[in-house]
């Protein structure tokens, strides 16, 4: 099985936690449910967040990869296997939403709610930065912006990129070139014309 | 020097995605080219950056409004059926035992009211207005009637206008009184 291989890589929790809440979950128990949405609530939502951009949009998507994890709780038979299943369904989940989306909205950053405990300035400095970094990932194609993201926000290896993605390791590290260069390219403008 | 072939292979480098024989190449150019050197230095930075910022934390709020909507919307998709059955069951007997109710209910005879109205106006000894004089002012040579306006004059007050409603019942009238402050 090439696919559980290559799910078995990304580690997430310890093998007691990860044996323990797929059952009680597929068994009706909503806590041992919420239990895991805790665990793996940061992948999806992070993840959309980079692909759709804002975070409303992001947090559509994560309810319905949790909705759809719900449902398909029976075709996960290993806790190890759950990250790449999320990967992949919160990358179609996010493809379905930029569909959806008129053209003439392009990738927006609704301004979010800064991580508490921050005083003003920071949360200026905060919201420059994910400028940048939601600026970047606009200018990239959607195949792009998801081998990128997956690739070096994420950090899986291309193969497991290519997995989740279903292309060819070569087309992603095609994408993941390119991407890095226009990234390079805008950060340093960007830079440039601040100073 | 015209590298624009090494850019792919650099960016790939940057990240560590290249086996290590291409590696070897790719450092071999750097070694010899500054201009590589630094496009290859600029894409590490820029890689740096954008990791750096997707590594800074969220409002834990974001990720529980999203645990609340999915727990929410499965509680709701979980209610055993009994209790589903339960609550339609309510409302179908409540809109039963309205319709009933609305049905059954004995016929009142309707008496259309008619009523009459009478207004009591008090008498008040009322100045007719002021005759309007057309004025003659000279501007410029030229004579052009002007019409002055009416004086504004304050009246007093008046008592009260009192509209009497009678209605079919001989015992009940019904007074509508309102004021009469000339405006
Ligand atoms: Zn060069």
């Amino acid at each position: 099985m090439k696919v559980l291989a290559f799910l078995a890589t990304i580690p997430i929790e310890g093998p007691d936690e990860r044996a323990a809440a797929i059952p009680s979950a597929q068994a009706g128990d909503l806590a041992a449910f919420e239990a895991l949405m805790r665990r793996h609530e940061r992948l999806v939502l992070v993840t959309a967040l980079r692909l759709v951009g804002n975070m409303a949009d992001a947090q559509d998507v994560s309810q319905e990869v949790f909705l759809r994890l719900y449902r398909n709780l029976d075709k996960v038979e290993e806790a190890r296997n759950l990250p790449g299943w999320l990967y992949r369904v919160t990358v179609n989940a996010s493809h379905d939403v930029l569909r959806k989306r008129p053209a003439a909205d392009p990738m927006e950053y609704a301004a979010h709610v800064p991580a508490s405990g921050l005083d003003p300035q920071q949360s200026t400095a905060e919201a420059e930065r994910r400028r940048v970094l939601e600026m970047s990932l606009r200018l990239l194609s959607e195949k792009e912006r998801a081998a990128l993201v997956l690739r070096d926000l994420e950090g899986l290896s291309t193969e497991e990129v290519a997995r989740v993605l279903g292309s060819s390791e070569a087309t992603v590290r095609s994408q993941i070139s390119k991407a890095r260069v226009k990234v390079k390219g805008f950060v340093e403008r960007y830079f440039r014309r601040r100073t | 020097m015209n590298c624009t072939h090494w850019e792919e292979r650099i960016a790939l480098y940057a990240g560590g995605d290249l086996p290590a024989a291409e590696a070897a190449e790719v450092e071999r150019h750097l070694g010899d080219c500054p201009g590589c050197q630094l496009f290859a230095s600029g894409l590490k930075e820029s890689l740096q950056l954008l990791q750096g910022i997707h590594q800074d934390p969220i409002a834990l709020a974001h990720f529980a409004a999203v645990r609340a909507r999915v727990m929410a919307e499965l509680e709701g998709s979980l209610q055993p059926w009994w209790r589903k059955a339960w609550m339609y069951g309510l409302a179908v007997a409540v809109a039963a035992a309205l319709f009933l109710m609305l049905a059954l209910r004995p016929a009142a005879p309707v008496h259309p009211k008619r009523m009459a109205v009478q207004v009591l106006l008090p008498q008040v000894d009322v100045a007719p207005p002021e005759p309007v004089v057309p004025r003659v002012i000279k501007a410029h040579g030229v004579r052009r009637p002007r019409v002055r306006p009416p004086a504004v004059v304050p009246r007093a007050p008046g008592p009260p206008i009192v509209v009497k409603l009678l209605t079919d019942d001989p015992d009940v009238v019904i007074y509508w009184i309102t004021d009469n402050s000339g405006e």
